[in-house]
């Protein structure tokens, strides 16, 4: 085993040793029990490091594999890391982009202005003008971004993947760890990495979401500088403002906080529900609200897609929810592939009405992430498989409620998803092809029963 | 009454290509005499897509007498956009393809 493995496998044993320790050696059980091995994987992976925090932040967004208590935790993964000296981005920019950053850009800043366990982002200024694949052109000294995946970080990366194969094939031979199908996680989570570490990929999601928002004056995407972008380096147009994380009363003064954080929501379901592709890692930390009160959009590189079935099923399902109506939620939820077995459904009818009444329809603003979790909760104390594009609607209904939170905290999300959900799924219901396929049998009925 | 019919031929155009069972219950309905509620639903429903094909037809009419050549330029607005974003993503993969030849270059050359 390499030094790097025996690494892994004593961090992995030390948080192993607290799970039983905390959960009185198996006594506790249930979601008592699922919250202390939660913390404990969370603790583990940032004990680890970068290729560890990078694949607890992809198991947050998939409920359908793991426990609720578990995706939950994992949000709260940080990835704090030192900066790289200056020299060593100065490096490989000049590799990168085949000349010294002086000479690349008009200026270009030695200390970063943000550093992540991936990559890190330096400010610095365009030396000539450049028309980005949409919107104006950029005039010479334009306040730039550079981000520069950190040196040795693929490395690092591929090595902690091939340890962590090794134990996941382990794993996969254990019963308990086996339903997680670790393996095949494992590659489906390298390729969502290996993805991430291509930042051309991040340019081409930036822009196709520019596009995509091109009619909406609310919504900022930095511009993409193809000319100084590759692999390893993506260059975007600087935005200023706060980041959602870092907004505070002084800055929610001076715009319209209530009417951002509704149309941030909006802007969100408009991507899952209507365009089918969205940006599938969104946290108040990739948010900005500009001074002069618009959204900004940073941080591509994982995005998702929803197929037009998906997208007609999840409108359903939101209506219901946002309206408290269980048995129509649990209904439309069967064609997102929720089995709910004849025997509990009505047990897990009750749960989520109750759930609803508690969470989403009671005293105050409506709690969309304590009915997410009581939610996943039930359907994991009933043992019904949840799937995927089923996780992902549940996970983006929290992620918009906590986006939203962030810039108006006192937002009820179901209120303002109530008139949108119903509008969607008014025009699917007016769709021309629907209706061709439905109008003349359902008048034939109507007359049937009117004349009966 | 009016606007429901009105409604229906409006679907009714936007699928010209009704199947054959509508075509069929607009070619019942007009061989029918006044629909009396004594012959049925069937005969009901099918007087009924007779009034909305001639409906159609009238609202055809007025479509075509309209100005036809406003209603191409609103339709090739959003064609020629996605066209331009196309064009405009292609420069963007080869010029980034350029930096990365640059700097083999540069290597080759240093």
């Amino acid at each position: 085993m390499s030094g790097r493995g025996r690494t892994i496998a004593a961090v992995a044993l030390r948080r192993a040793a607290a799970v039983a320790w905390r959960s009185g050696l198996g006594l506790r059980r249930g979601r008592a029990r699922r919250e202390i091995v939660a913390r404990q994987l969370r603790l583990a992976c940032e004990d680890l490091g970068p290729a560890f925090i990078k694949l607890g932040q992809l198991a947050s967004v998939r409920p359908d594999v793991f426990p609720p208590e578990t995706v939950f935790e994992l949000e709260r993964l940080q990835d704090r890391v030192p900066a790289v000296p200056g020299d060593e981005v100065r490096a490989i920019v000049a590799a990168e982009l085949g000349a010294a950053p002086e000479r690349v850009f008009a200026t270009f800043d030695a200390e970063p202005v943000a550093t992540a366990s991936i990559a890190q982002v330096h400010g610095a200024t365009l030396a000539a003008d450049y028309r980005p694949v949409m919107g104006e052109t950029l005039a010479a000294g334009t306040r730039l971004a550079v981000k520069v995946i950190r040196p040795g970080v693929e490395d690092a990366i591929a090595a902690d993947l091939a340890a962590a194969r090794r134990l996941a094939a382990w794993l996969e031979r254990l019963p308990p760890a086996a339903r997680w199908r670790p393996t095949a996680l494992l590659a489906e989570f390298e390729a969502t990495l290996a993805s991430e570490l291509d930042l051309r990929n991040e340019g081409r999601a930036a822009d196709r979401f520019a596009s995509d928002f091109a009619d909406d004056p609310l919504v900022v995407v930095p511009r993409v500088v193809w000319r100084h972008t590759t692999r390893r380096v993506l260059t975007t147009a600087f935005i200023e403002g706060w980041r959602l994380s870092d907004l505070g009363e002084v800055e929610r003064a001076g715009i319209d906080a209530r009417g951002l954080a509704a149309h941030g929501a909006e802007v969100f379901m408009r991507q899952v529900l209507v365009l089918g592709r969205f940006h599938a890692d969104l946290h108040p930390a990739n948010l900005f609200v500009t001074p002069d009160g618009r959204i900004c959009y940073l941080d591509f590189g994982i995005t998702g897609r929803t197929t037009p079935a998906q997208r007609s099923a999840i409108a359903q399902v939101l209506v219901a929810t946002a309206y408290a109506d269980a048995d129509r939620a649990l209904r439309h939820s069967r064609a997102l592939g929720l089995e709910v077995p004849d025997e509990r459904v009505s047990a897990v009818r009750a749960a989520v009405d109750a759930l609803m009444r508690r969470h989403l329809v009671g005293h105050g603003p409506a709690d969309v992430r304590g009915f997410a979790l009581g939610f996943l909760s039930t359907l994991a104390d009933h043992r019904i498989a949840i799937p995927e594009g089923y996780g992902l609607l549940v996970k983006a209904l929290v992620t918009v409620e906590g986006v939203a939170r962030a810039i108006y905290p006192d937002i009820d999300i179901v209120e303002v998803a109530r008139p949108f959900a119903t509008r969607l799924v008014a025009d699917q219901l007016t769709d021309p092809v629907r209706l061709q396929a439905r109008v003349p049998a359902a008048l034939t009925a109507a007359l049937e029963a009117l004349l009966d | 009454m009016k606007d429901l019919i009105r409604f229906l031929a409006a679907w009714a155009l936007v699928h010209e290509s009704a199947d054959e069972a509508w075509r069929a219950a607009v070619a019942r309905g007009e061989r029918l005499a006044p629909v009396s509620l004594d012959q049925g639903p069937e005969a009901i429903a099918d007087g009924l897509a007779a009034l909305v094909a001639e409906e159609k037809e009238r609202l055809k009419r007025r479509l075509l007498e309209g100005d036809a050549g406003a209603t191409g330029a609103t339709d090739l607005g959003p064609a020629l956009e996605a066209l331009r974003f196309e064009v405009a993503e292609l420069r963007g993969r080869i010029e980034t393809l350029q930096a990365s030849l640059d700097a083999v270059a540069a290597r080759l050359e240093g």
